[in-house]
């Protein structure tokens, strides 16, 4: 299976490489493991995270891309829908089995059509409009509800964070 | 207990064992050696009785009454029969297989993995626990001799276990990488095709002792051998499957039914090996109601439930195979032919493919491997279940609230988190029906036009599709057209015609590089002018400081042309050599971070003081400055010097930026 998971990974990275989207960068850290991917994505313009350079683990399953990768930010997040370890549940990163939330059709799960490109793009429209109704930090979500300036403050804080700026 | 010593045996308690054992060994022999030359001096009193033992030896051996001969013979009985010098042998032998074994790892797989380490453990004492169990519960034995020989037989048998176990591992492991050395695996080869071949002779090695011991006893050897030469098959061919697909271009059509059977029929055979193994056990020990039975039962439960897993997986497969063949046709070449698409499940060529209902295409080995645990079209989510028939039904339903053009869909979509419903067989016979639970996933930057249209992860493959085609066409513009065509033919008209042409305004294009301004104007900062200052500090803050002077900070405000061309300077090419390629992902991600600052650090001063005239001037200036920071990295000794002095003044300026910065953050 690891070898068709390799070639079509092979083939997204030099994608990813050649004709990147803006202001998103991924590709396997270290070429022993082309599994494991860390993907660098900018917060995008006129919203809370504008400007931030959040990095993220993507991990591929071998049968990738029969199954979809897991994703994981490797910096601080406060998102509605990123758990608090990093995780980052949306409905694109699910196989069409499973269904943790059980919000989602299934036409907007993962299938092999997908790729690492669409999961980021798919990212960058979460950070800039958060689903809180399937919240993964209900914590998140209960402040984008109710107190939209503080989040956008904690968003902030995120982003030069994210930056190595000093606070 | 025991596993905590397995942690801890480092190297250098091997050698000191090793030394301890190499030492035994000597005084064994020694004292054997000092046994002999008793015996030869006053032959009648201990020879007699060494004889019986050593009656194998000198049978085989032509027994000539020679003075060496003999010396030797009553040396080898000595050392058998002597408890304290049999011991002693026993624990060098085993001090060899460790060492051996050592030198493999050393040899062939160099360092371990935790995973790799962790398994060989868990291996290691499974074995043990059942070959304990056996030995003493099933075989029952009950002489010293028997039970050293099936140990011995047994040590071996675990070692290859673990070897192939070791193999197995680092295989998947190196399956990971599209760069391992030719050399790697041809050692690995060469290491399982030796175990191979042992596992063969000690099979011949169990058929010998069986002709002697009768079947029973050549039953429980061999199921193990068995068991090893399975898995060891099962790797190589694994293995080589793999190499011969990775080395060869294109698409192996056949490799998906050749993988999977391979290991069916490998995984079948051991399974089934294990459990006519472990059932002769329970049958043959008359051990029903001992502990030894309980655990071969449980052992042979869990065998069974894995065999019954293993084809009722098959079962689907077949079905799964049947389906396909029944209901999606092979594409004709013309089809192909005309056919631009890569397989979207593999992104390779497509030489020959099954078509589906919905008229799209996939390698027939892709379809087969998505199909066994989805039942729907991976591209437009069509279901390809037997219940077509209810689901058109729903759709007709549907289309009486769906207006007819497309574009009139649209107010329905403004309503977030509802259903929306799409019968694509309105607009052409092709088109799928389907319907989507709306949540917020548009794409980022795109007009607001498009985040209100129907998404639906085929417009944007078709999208793709012809973007690929027309890397110049801003993907939004190629969406606006495909939705109206709905066909991605009629739309490459469109654009070769001219009909359609890149808006100005488009914000995903990606390919409007400007290279006129990869200028290199750093040549003139090794004066230490403040004007000079102004004229660096482009690059400058790309490199993460902050500084204090207001034109630099001016000055590196709106030069994200200039910085987006150095990301494509590192990104418009892909290195065929796996290290080049990290190497150049570093380096455009810290270009991407430090370009994120710039931008923050502008947009900051911007909103601090909004009324700026100067700005523009420093405009001008910086654009060709920063451009110049990255793509002259290390251009010599000059420049390093010059970097070097630049360096201690940025963190000069870094410390008042700072402080300029929080104030200013105070004040907005
Ligand atoms: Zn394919
Ligand atoms: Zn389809």
């Amino acid at each position: 299976m690891a070898g068709s998971a390799l070639k079509r990974l092979m083939a997204e990275y030099k994608q990813l490489t050649l004709n990147p989207p803006e202001g998103i960068i991924a590709g396997p850290i270290d070429e022993e493991n082309f599994f494991q991917w860390e993907a660098l994505i900018t917060g995008p313009e006129d919203t809370c995270f504008e400007g931030g350079v959040f990095p993220a683990q993507l991990t591929f399953p071998h049968d990738y891309p029969l199954s979809p990768p897991k994703m994981k930010f490797n910096c601080e997040m406060f998102h509605p829908n990123i758990y608090p370890d990093g995780r980052v549940c949306i409905s694109i990163l699910h196989a069409p089995g499973d269904d943790p939330m059980g919000y989602e059709s299934s036409a907007e799960r993962w299938s092999p059509v997908q790729s690492v490109e669409k999961i980021l793009l798919s990212v960058v429209s979460m950070l800039a409009e958060p689903n809180d109704e399937s919240a993964a930090n209900v914590d998140a979500a209960k402040v984008w509800r109710e107190d939209r300036d503080g989040f956008n403050k904690l968003a902030e804080k995120l982003v030069r964070k994210s930056l190595g700026l000093p606070q | 207990m025991p596993m905590m010593f397995l942690d801890r045996m480092p190297l250098p308690r091997m050698k000191t064992y090793t030394m301890l054992s190499l030492m035994l060994l000597a005084s064994a022999v020694f004292h054997a050696h000092q046994v002999t030359v008793q015996v030869l001096e006053e032959p009648e009193s201990v020879f007699d009785s060494d004889r019986k033992n050593a009656s194998n030896v000198t049978d085989s051996v032509e027994f000539q009454p020679s003075n060496t001969t003999d010396s030797v013979i009553t040396f080898l009985g000595v050392m058998v029969d002597d408890p304290w010098c049999i011991w002693t042998l026993i624990n060098m032998a085993y001090c060899c297989l460790i060492l051996l074994g050592k030198g493999i790892q050393r040899l062939v797989f160099g360092d371990l993995r935790v995973s790799e380490q962790q398994h060989i453990k868990d291996k290691f004492w499974n074995f043990v626990f059942y070959k304990f169990i056996f030995v003493f519960g099933v075989m029952n034995v009950q002489y010293m001799n028997e039970m050293v020989l099936w140990c011995a037989w047994f040590s071996v048998l675990g070692f290859l276990h673990i070897l192939v176990q070791l193999g197995k591992d680092r295989f998947e492991y190196l399956s990971f990488s599209p760069s391992t050395p030719r050399w790697t695996h041809i050692r690995m080869l060469s290491l399982l095709a030796s175990i191979l071949l042992t596992s063969l002779a000690l099979l011949t090695l169990c058929t010998l002792v069986g002709l002697h011991a009768g079947l029973n006893t050549f039953a429980f050897m061999a199921a193990e051998c068995v068991l090893l030469t399975v898995r060891t098959l099962y790797v190589i061919v694994r293995y080589s499957i793999h190499l011969w697909d990775f080395n060869k271009k294109g698409v192996w059509e056949n490799r998906g039914s050749y993988m999977y059977y391979t290991e069916l029929v490998f995984e079948l055979a051991a399974l089934s090996v294990d459990f006519c193994h472990h059932l002769h056990m329970l049958l043959w020990g008359n051990i029903f109601l001992s502990m030894a039975s309980l655990v071969i039962c449980m052992q042979l439960r869990y065998l069974f439930h894995e065999m019954q897993r293993r084809v009722k997986k098959h079962k689907n497969y077949l079905r799964v195979v049947h389906h396909m063949e029944a209901n999606y046709p092979m594409a004709s070449y013309d089809v192909i032919d005309s056919n631009i698409d890569d397989c979207a499940i593999c992104w390779d060529k497509m030489e020959a493919a099954r078509v589906l209902p919905c008229n799209h295409m996939f390698h027939n080995s892709c379809l087969r491997s998505w199909l066994e645990q989805d039942t729907s079209c991976p591209t437009c989510r069509t279901s390809l279940s037997d219940s077509r028939s209810s689901s058109s039904s729903q759709a007709e339903e549907l289309t009486e609230t769906v207006p007819d053009t497309p574009e009139a869909t649209t107010p329905n979509r403004q309503q977030r988190n509802h259903f929306f419903h799409f019968d694509g067989s309105r607009y052409m016979p092709w088109l799928p029906s389907f319907s989507v639970e709306v949540t917020h996933t548009q794409l980022l930057g795109a007009e607001p036009q498009l985040q209100q249209s129907i998404q639906t992860s085929q417009l944007d493959s078709m999208a793709r599709q012809v973007q690929s085609m027309f890397p110049h066409m801003p993907i939004n513009v190629i969406m606006d057209d495909l939705r109206v065509t709905r066909s991605v033919e009629i739309t490459i008209e469109n654009i070769l015609d001219e009909r359609l042409l890149p808006a100005p305004s488009a914000q995903l294009s990606r390919t409007g590089s400007q290279p006129s301004e990869t200028l290199s104007t750093q040549v003139s900062t090794s004066s230490s002018t403040d004007d000079s200052m102004i004229f660096y500090a482009g690059g400058d803050i790309a490199d993460g400081a902050f500084l204090d002077n207001d034109e630099v900070l001016h000055s590196s405000l709106p030069d994200t042309n200039s910085a987006e061309n150095v990301l494509e300077s590192f990104g418009s090419r892909f290195s065929k050599c796996p290290t080049e390629r990290e190497v150049i992902l570093q380096k455009r991600k810290e270009s991407l971070v430090q370009q994120a600052r710039k931008k923050y650090m502008a947009k900051r001063h911007r909103q601090s003081n909004s009324g700026s005239e100067c700005c523009q001037q420093g405009e001008l200036q910086s654009t060709g400055s920063s451009s110049s920071s990255n793509q002259h990295m290390g251009e010599g000794d000059c420049e390093s010097r010059r970097r070097n002095t630049l360096e201690q003044r940025r963190s000069a300026m870094y410390l008042a930026a700072r402080q300029r910065l929080e104030s200013q953050n105070g004040l907005s």
